[in-house]
């Protein structure tokens, strides 16, 4: 029995309908027929599908029309605004691999947290800890409304690239979600909003998407990281520490992204790395302004210190340590690109202890 | 000049905070969005002056830079009542399309049924990027007053993402590969990419663009021919119906709020109406070289070719009736009484 | 050994369907609709919070406006597709919903007031309800008299 007897019931009103023949025109197209993937271990994954001509994953994508890699085209098609077609200008080896990763690694604030073993804390740190989270808000606001403004100037020849960036824009909503829910939820409220330095440099970062994923990732994007991974460390109860380590995870994955892809663009074009050098000795001394603004420094301090009196010494000294670890990373992760950051701006510079300091105190 | 950060611990800032003393219980379903939406933090502004990006009722800054380049600011022009609840709902029933699809169950088709699946999922990919392009485009500005509405467009983005990339992998997952692309998503869809307003964008996208691609992937439990398409094209429906939702939720709100906006909104649903649903340039309609590929598919092959087309007739003729009966549902329903909308002829005619 | 149609039929479903995480496929996560069954002269209201089906109920015909939609088909359809589910371990490709509200020239749910807003929530939350049915595999079932 054919589907279509099994549904004539379906079709008796319009069976008074003339049916004109198919012209078929869109048959014979496939330009790799035979191509069957299979699936492995982890299910069918995206990486998966690159194979033949599917994998071909050309330096320049011309195609401003919205052809998926490896479908025949249609000559005539107009253009729509994908600006980014060059491959160094978003790509990332590891981009199916990471939105894979991102699918099945996703939480869900409402139901993932054990939001009953939130308890009290004492008033200042209960402050403290609302006041980091507000901050932290505004940093994951400013990397989905970055990240969105990108996504549709990215052309559809690199479509593993904005598929990751479309999880990651919504893992920024989440953490933000999560964030306040954390706020409203053991007798605080929000705090004071940011300052808003780094945020206007990344926001304001248009000359290409690399040049917002140096400002995002490489250059405040340890700094993010290495509060996480305090602020997991200092968690007062189950549901912080689960909030912390879910975004830490987030977070790592967003930087991976970042650094394979600054590699990737860093190889691949020649003076990418000295307009990267430039951009970061622009950013440095912005960073810095962010890091010392005593709201979340002090804000920071009192979270890890456990209180305002611990924070003036212990938790200052943690700050301290984060900073370091901070700026080490970022250093680390400069060299591992090939950026030569020897002489960091001298805010950024300040930060480090005297014995680390790459450049040597001016005297004032 | 001295660069060493100042150690002396700043505490000024506690007594400039938002609203303090605030304890959101978890519900039945988890501490939602719209458990928080208590005090001060669940006011919503009916027109946001928020330009430096900061959360909803957390304290001001005079000093704070104006980063933010919101173009929606007013309530009307982006709210939905159910915003929390469709937000909550996107992250709850997201799925993977590399474990929650049973590609096992794939065999080998006759090449025209082959070829034509295929040529649906290339079609599909087409229209999934522009419905992920587009919400992407409107998220950066739309004031974070308004944050709920904004994550349920952030989902969307997700979902349509992963939407492409089940098409994608069926495509190549039996033997036929990606096709010839249809153009399509320069003209029907194009008028979403022209959209230079968000409920202009919304009513074309979500309610016409979106619910005509509904009823397409709800078809999908006769187009498919083993469990794994079946399941494909029914885990995309049940998210697409998310989507049309927000459109008429939205729909629903400004008409109730805007009465100045409504001869406008009727003129976004004439263009939709003329140019989209009852034109050539309906996937599903008899005029687009989709239409061809599911009617081979809902007939079972080239030679059941007439039997499958008037399914999709069929079929056709409830996508209409379901539009109506949607854009009612949002507030605009006389068009269809008064003699406005084409689409009742368009229900007669293949009645 | 519970009647099909009966309120403890369905209690022993929902039963079923409330404790074995298996039944709850990839896309089928929390539901939040009420939904009406009617079959024969019987109407059935289930409701459905969350990752359960919170109750059951038999409700008057006139009260069927309680409901978000409401699925109404001849009783030989709905024992046809009940022992589908049973002969299968879940329906067939055949007797699914979905297969079945696209047979139907106006579709299978109905919404009160014809609010389509209401009634897309049977395709919105399509996979539980078919998670639902598909529970009724592991139940013993006798059919009820049939009109």
């Amino acid at each position: 029995m054919t589907q279509a007897s099994r549904v004539k019931k379906l079709t008796d009103s319009v069976a008074h309908i003339e049916i004109s023949p198919p012209r078929l025109q869109w048959m014979g197209h496939s330009r790799q027929w035979g191509t069957r993937v299979k699936k492995g271990e982890h299910g069918l994954r995206l990486g998966d599908l690159n194979v033949g001509i599917y994998g071909e994953i050309p330096q320049h994508w011309e195609d401003q029309s919205r052809r998926p890699r490896g479908a025949a085209d249609l000559p005539g098609m107009p253009p729509l605004p994908y600006h980014l077609r060059s491959k160094h200008q978003i790509w990332a080896d590891s981009a199916a691999d990471l939105y894979e990763e991102a699918i099945q690694h996703r939480w869900i604030p409402a139901t993932d947290i054990p939001w009953s073993e939130l308890s009290a804390l004492p008033d200042d740190v209960e402050r403290a800890m609302c006041q980091v989270l507000t901050e932290l808000m505004q940093a994951a606001n400013a990397e989905l409304e970055s990240i969105t403004y990108w996504q549709e100037q990215m052309s559809y020849g690199y479509h593993e690239v904005k598929q990751f960036l479309a999880v990651a824009a919504l893992t920024c909503a989440r953490h933000i979600d999560a964030f306040r829910k954390r706020c409203l939820a053991n007798g605080g409220g929000l705090g004071l909003e940011s300052r808003g330095r780094m945020n206007r440099a990344i926001l304001e970062s248009r000359g290409g998407w690399t040049e917002a994923v140096v400002y995002i990732y490489l250059l405040r994007g340890f700094y993010i990281q290495n509060q996480y991974r305090l602020l997991l460390a200092h968690a007062h109860n189950a549901a912080e520490r689960e909030i912390f380590a879910n975004c830490l995870a987030d977070h790592s994955r967003h930087m991976s992204y970042a650094l394979d892809h600054l590699k990737y663009a860093i190889t691949q074009q020649d003076g990418q790395a000295a307009v990267i050098q430039t951009l970061l000795s622009l950013g440095e001394s912005t960073l810095a302004r962010d890091i010392r603004e005593p709201v979340q420094r002090s804000a920071l301090a009192v979270v890890f210190g456990g209180g305002v009196e611990g924070g003036r010494q212990e938790g200052m000294a943690t700050w301290h340590t984060m900073v370091r670890q901070s700026i080490h990373d970022y250093l680390d992760a400069c060299e591992w690109l090939g950026i030569k950051r020897n002489m960091i701006q001298r805010r950024l510079n300040a930060l480090l202890p005297p014995d680390e300091q790459l450049v040597p105190p001016e005297r004032g | 000049m001295n660069d060493a950060p100042d150690l002396e611990l700043d505490t000024a800032w506690m007594e400039r905070m938002g609203e303090w003393g605030t304890t959101a219980q978890p519900g039945k379903r988890g501490l939602t969005l719209e458990d928080i939406r208590i005090g001060r933090y669940g006011e919503l502004p009916e027109e946001s002056d928020n330009m430096s990006g900061r959360p909803r009722g957390a304290a001001e800054r005079p000093e704070a830079f104006r980063i933010g380049g919101y173009t929606v600011r007013s309530k009307r022009e982006i709210w939905l009542e159910n915003a929390t609840f469709l937000y909550e709902e996107a992250l709850q029933r997201q799925w993977s399309s590399a474990t929650d699809i049973p590609w096992e169950t794939i065999e080998p088709l006759p090449d025209d049924l082959e070829e034509a699946e295929c040529a649906l999922c290339t079609f599909f990919n087409e229209v999934e990027f522009v419905a992920g392009d587009v919400p992407a485009r409107w998220v950066a500005n739309i004031s974070p007053d308004f944050f709920e509405a904004r994550n349920v467009l952030l989902a969307q983005v997700q979902d349509e993402a992963r939407h492409m990339d089940v098409f994608r992998k069926r495509a190549l997952a039996n033997g036929g590969g990606l096709t010839r692309v249809t153009g399509a998503t320069s003209g029907f869809v194009g008028s979403i990419d022209l959209s230079r307003d968000f409920t202009e964008m919304s009513s074309r996208m979500h309610v016409s663009g979106e619910g005509a691609v509904l009823s397409m992937f709800r078809m999908g439990e006769l187009v498919g021919q083993n469990p794994a398409e079946k399941r494909m094209y029914r885990l995309c429906a049940q998210d697409e119906a998310r989507h049309v939702a927000f459109g008429i939720m939205h729909l629903r709100y400004l008409h109730a709020t805007a009465p100045d906006r409504h001869e406008e909104i009727e003129a976004y649903l004439d263009e939709a109406e003329n140019l989209s649903l009852t034109g050539g340039t309906n996937p599903a309609g008899p005029q687009a070289e989709t239409s061809e590929a599911l009617a081979i598919l809902l007939g079972g092959g080239k030679q059941h070719y007439d039997e499958g087309f008037r399914i999709l007739l069929a079929i056709r003729k409830r996508q209409l009736k379901e539009y109506m009966q949607r854009v009612k549902s949002a507030g605009f329903g006389e068009r269809f009484e008064n003699g406005r909308s084409p689409v009742p002829g368009r229900i007669a005619a293949l009645s | 050994m519970p009647a099909f149609p009966s309120v403890e039929w369905f209690n022993a479903v929902r039963e079923r369907y409330n404790t074995d995480q298996t039944l709850h496929s990839g896309g089928g996560g929390p539901c939040e609709a009420t939904a009406a069954l009617c079959i024969g002269d019987s109407v059935y209201l289930l409701e459905f919070e969350g990752f359960e089906c919170a109750e059951i109920r038999e409700i008057a015909r006139d009260d069927i406006d309680q409901a978000d939609f409401f699925l109404d088909m001849p009783m030989p359809e709905w024992i046809d597709m009940i022992n589908n589910i049973q002969e299968n371990g879940a329906a067939d490709l055949d007797h699914t919903l979905s297969t079945i509200d696209l047979e139907l020239e106006d579709g299978l749910p109905r919404a009160p007031g014809d609010d389509q807003y209401r009634r897309d929530l049977f395709y919105r939350y399509n996979q539980n309800f078919q998670d639902f049915f598909d529970a009724s595999a592991g139940i013993a079932t006798t059919i009820g008299p049939v009109d």
